[in-house]
Order: structure tokens, then sequence, then C-alpha cells
């Protein structure tokens, strides 16, 4: 019996862990696009230029509060699970060396862009800090 | 002979100690806003952007290749390379990383310009630095 309630508590306990694993963000903070702007026409190769309010940006791997770093999101939507690691594929950039701006090239066409900041571990904030989802025509 | 190594064991140190960060090959830093020249009113927050390219940011104190964080001067000039930048009213330090800030400023003319400093606060060398601008507050 006594087994079996420590048992329990152990699954309850690893269970609970991805969420206590969450770092905490500031209620305020605010990731938006600098550049480009919603609605925007540009040419296919361009500098997308990533702010952030009330919060640092840090390298992957930095374990200190409220800092993240940037992941530009392409024509996808936001990860449906926010308490596991933002994926790494083309759809999903990360910027883990603490960048603020890249050079992105996109084929003709539109296109919807969206920042999600995450911490040291690549796993979204809570509360997340998500930028609007916008959309760009590139000519 | 002796000497010699204790010479050699000073210069060593020495060498060690006053070698700046190598800035990252393309670094460019820029202030993104306000524009050079800009006009803007008194008794409301600037909003300043802190502009960065072929480079990342990263808290003080925190070593990762081709990082550094953001100093904006106020009225003065930068201390040049491989040069601890000094904390005070004209030298904001963004130790924990931030890419804007809001400052606030009396009527007049002012210079802006910002400056890369490593994980001690050491300027690089060359130093990254941006453009300096002037801006007016009426």
């Amino acid at each position: 019996m006594r087994k079996t309630i420590v048992t329990m508590l152990s699954a309850a306990l690893l269970a609970s862990l991805p969420v206590l694993a969450r770092s905490p963000a500031p209620q305020n903070a605010q990731v938006y696009f600098i550049w480009p702007s919603d609605g925007m026409v540009i040419h296919h190769a361009f500098w997308v230029r990533m702010g952030l309010r009330n919060m640092g940006v840090a390298p992957k791997g930095t374990d200190i509060a409220n800092t993240g770093h940037h992941h530009l999101l392409i024509d996808v939507d936001l990860p449906e699970n926010m308490n596991e690691p933002v994926a790494s594929d083309r759809n999903h950039l990360h910027f883990g060396a603490g960048e603020t701006e890249a050079r992105i090239e996109l084929p003709p066409g539109r296109h919807t862009l969206q920042l999600l900041l995450a911490d040291k571990d690549h796993i979204p904030h809570d509360p997340p800090v998500v930028s609007k989802k916008i959309t760009v025509t590139v000519k | 002979m002796r000497t010699l190594f204790a010479a050699a064991a000073i210069v060593t140190i020495l060498g060690g100690a006053s070698a700046a960060t190598p800035a990252p090959s393309g670094a460019y830093l820029y202030i993104g806003w306000p524009n050079d020249g800009q006009v803007v009113s008194s008794g409301k927050p600037i909003r300043v952007w802190f502009g960065l390219r072929n480079m990342g940011v990263a808290p003080k104190g925190v070593k990762f290749p081709n990082t550094g964080h953001h100093h904006l001067l106020i009225d003065t000039d930068t201390p040049g390379p491989g040069v601890e930048i000094p904390n005070d009213r004209q030298h904001l330090h963004f130790g924990t990383g931030e890419t804007e800030t809001t400052i606030e400023l009396p009527p007049g003319t002012h210079t802006l310009q910002l400056v890369m400093g490593d994980e001690q606060h050491l300027t690089f060398d060359p130093s990254v630095q941006s453009k300096k601008i002037t801006i007016t507050v009426r």
C-alpha cells in the first residue's frame, strides 16, 4: 500500500515536471516585428528585425531570469504543446546565438511570420511570449 | 635565466588580461530609432531601438561566441577598443540582454551612440559601435 502511494506520488511529480520546467515571463513582456510589418510586399531576400520589450535576449543554455531567445515561425501555426521544446526545422528557425536580426529568403507568394520566444531549453515561457502572426507577400 | 622566465610570465599575464575580445566578422551595430537629426518632443520618453547584425546578444557574464551586450552612450564619446565601459548616467548598460529602451532627456541637442561590450563590459577590438547620432529634444 505504502509502495503504491509512493509510486503514485512519484508519477504525479513526474507528470508535473514539464510544467514546472517552463520559465516564467513577465506579464508585460512583448515580442514583435520591427520589420517587416503586417501586409507588406517585400523582396525575396530580406532582414527580419525582432523586437522585444520588458525582457532580454540570451543565447540558448543561458539560465538567467526574464531572458530568452527568438524563434521565427514561417508558414506554420504556434506549437500545440508549449511544454515541449520548439521544433527545429525549415518552418521553425532558432536564433540560439542571441541574434536579433536575421536574413531570410522566401519564394514568391504569401507567407506568414510569427515570433515565439523560448528559454534556455527552447521551451516557450509561461505565459508564452508570442508576436502577432503577420502576412507578407514576396513579389 | 630565471628573471627572463619571470619577465616572460608577466608579459603573458599582462597580455592575457589586456587582450580584447576580437569583434565578430561583419558585426554591424546601429540605432534603429530615433533617426539621426530627429526632433523629438520633451516630456515624453524616447524609445531607442538597438540594431545588431552578424552578432548576437547575451547578458553580462555570459560567455558565448560572437555575442555581447548593448551600451547606450549619451552626450559622450566611445572609450575605444578593449576598454571597460564606464557605468554612469552617460553610459547606460543593458546587462540583461535588452534590445531596446526608453530614455528621458532635457530639452536641447544630444548625441546617442551604441557600443557593444563583452561579458566583462570591455569593448571589442575593433570596437563594435554605431554611428553617433544627434537628436534635438524640444
